[in-house]
């Protein structure tokens, strides 16, 4: 069983707003623990105490209250133990636009006492597809370049954990699937910070919706489904008598709604519990195709928050 | 106590950050040039004014026609150094809003490096006019080898006050610029009043008596008096709480601004983008 390389305990921040005498929550009272290996996203709306959450881990912000353990330092006792520990991305952010993509990643290297950056560096850049523009002014990269330039930099300092925030952001989809698979290879413990659901979905083993500082909910992408789809949406087709079978789920109390289409109907079943009761009706017609419509992790995250 | 291969990683990461500020800086170079002539300029009032004041054989204390010319010209390196205290806020207001300035926060980075990575990519990209001047002044006034050594050494110690200082600036940059403000005020008032470019005694009495106050006025005193006297031995004997301002100072500022530093950024963090 792998260890928790990540907790927090009862993490909160809170900040007084000019001008209101409530206070307003960041974070209240956040209890999360990423196992080492784990990819590990965290979703909500803007505002919702992401990026918070992020510089509390990097001990770039103090809590107000609580506090977290990264690879067994507590970030507040033992801070540079503990930011020793991770690498920190911050979108495209955190890079000198006016030296070149060389210089950026030579000077990061050299700051974190990395060896062998040269090489390190160049065959970084040939499998990024940087090599050509590594001379460059980072200026002058598209914005693509320079997520991919920040994500060399962060995978070049060779920590265990990496805490990525919006690693994905206004990238085309060759990039953000370029990306992923970088990250989904990189044998590292990722906590990582999301607007963009597929990007979780195909990256993360487990997700935690954030809202107004809350955790709302945590769990593996199925636990999550299983969770949201107590209401599920079934589609059926049916060669004949489709009236008559939308007649008789008609009289059912656990059909919330029809949508008709094409070849048949959409269903939405109150409870998964009532499947069976479903399947002893289409038995009785000549259906086509019975499917559950997976809910993305973006129809998700709207019905939870 | 830090190691041998602390000592080196210290090392590395301190030629990183010259190398880095050197790098952002001759990205713009005019902007450097200029920032490296616009010292002249306050410097050339004060030889107008003199000149024609020294025309009629007159003293003002130990500044006399023989030597002005030196003082002035020692004025214009010290201008230079001076921009280093400015440089320090400056780059890390910068940083702070190109957002690179996590990126050196969560570094492994002990904050004295950061001083010295300014520090020297300074003293780099002021090298030339500066050694321009510095053999001007020789020109003019003659002096010993190990005087110069002397001076150069007294230079050194003035950069690092004046990085010291930069870098109490450089933090409030980062968490409160109102204070900054302040701060590079009252700075400005105790550079006019530091005798850098006019004689103590041309001032009125009650001016004199907040310049003694002063121990800029000391310090650059002590650099005069050292070029001048041309022995450092006797210059120390004649001034001696000139150099024990000067050294006591050079040790109190660098350390009380990592500490201020340090202590500030506890308290603050990154205020203001």
């Amino acid at each position: 069983m792998n260890r928790n390389i990540i907790e927090t305990f009862d993490l909160t921040k809170r900040y007084k707003l000019k001008g209101r005498n409530k206070d307003i929550f960041a974070l209240n009272n956040v209890n999360i623990s990423i196992k080492e290996g784990e990819v590990f996203g965290l979703l909500g709306p803007n505002g919702a105490g992401k990026t918070t959450m992020i510089q509390i881990l990097t001990t770039l912000l103090n809590p107000t209250n609580g506090y977290a353990i990264i690879d067994g330092y507590n970030i507040i006792k033992n801070p540079k133990k503990a930011k020793a520990k991770v690498a920190l991305m911050l979108g495209s952010n955190m890079l000198y636009y006016r030296i070149t993509g060389y210089d950026n990643l030579k000077f990061f290297c050299n700051i974190y006492n990395v060896p062998n950056y040269k090489e390190k560096i160049n065959s970084m850049a040939i499998e990024f597809g940087l090599e050509k523009w590594l001379n460059q002014y980072v200026e002058n990269f598209s914005s693509g370049m320079k997520m991919k330039l920040a994500l060399c930099r962060t995978l070049l300092l060779n920590r265990d954990i990496l805490i990525l925030d919006e690693p994905t952001l206004g990238l085309d989809v060759k990039s953000i699937s370029f990306i992923v698979n970088i990250l989904k290879n990189s044998n590292k413990t990722i906590f990582l910070t999301s607007h963009d659901m597929n990007v979780v979905e195909k990256l993360c083993d487990r997700i935690a919706f954030i809202d107004k500082g809350y955790i709302l909910k945590i769990g593996t992408k199925e636990d999550i489904k299983k969770l949201i789809q107590s209401e599920i949406k079934i589609e059926i087709k049916i060669v004949e008598n489709q009236e008559k079978l939308k007649y008789e789920l008609n009289q059912q109390t656990f059909i919330n709604e029809y949508i008709n289409t094409k070849e048949g109907f959409i269903i939405s079943l109150k409870n998964r519990k009532y499947y069976r009761d479903l399947l002893l009706i289409l038995g009785k017609f000549n259906i086509l195709k019975v499917k559950e419509i997976d809910l993305s992790i973006e129809e998700m995250f709207l019905k939870i928050v | 106590m830090i190691n041998r291969k602390e000592f080196k990683k210290y090392l590395l990461q301190i030629k990183a950050l010259t190398e880095r500020n050197i790098k952002l800086k001759l990205r713009f170079k005019y902007n450097l040039i200029i920032s490296l002539i616009s010292p002249f300029i306050f410097v050339i009032m004060p030889l107008i004014i003199l000149s024609q004041l020294f025309e009629f054989d007159t003293q003002f204390g130990n500044w006399t026609i023989n030597n002005f010319l030196l003082y002035q010209f020692l004025a214009y390196n010290i201008f230079l150094l001076k921009n280093i205290i400015s440089e320090f806020p400056n780059q890390i207001r910068i940083e702070k809003f190109w957002k690179t300035i996590p990126s050196l926060i969560i570094a492994p980075l002990n904050r004295i490096n950061i001083f010295f990575g300014i520090f020297f990519s300074h003293l780099i990209l002021i090298f030339i006019p500066f050694t321009i001047f510095f053999i001007i002044c020789y020109l003019i006034y003659p002096i010993s080898f190990f005087t110069i050594i002397s001076i150069i050494v007294i230079f050194l110690l003035i950069a690092l006050i004046f990085s010291g200082i930069g870098l109490i600036l450089g933090i409030f940059a980062i968490s409160n610029e109102n204070i900054l403000g302040i701060l590079v005020f009252i700075i400005d008032l105790v550079f006019w009043a530091s005798c850098i470019t006019y004689p103590f005694e041309i001032f009125p009495k009650i001016l004199q008596e907040v310049i003694s106050l002063n121990p800029f006025y000391y310090i650059f005193d002590f650099l005069r008096a050292t070029w001048i006297e041309d022995n450092i031995i006797s210059t120390i004997i004649l001034h001696p709480s000139n150099f024990y301002i000067l050294i006591s100072i050079t040790f109190i500022v660098p350390i009380t601004s990592v500490f201020i530093f340090n202590k500030v950024y506890k308290k603050f963090g990154i205020v203001g983008y």
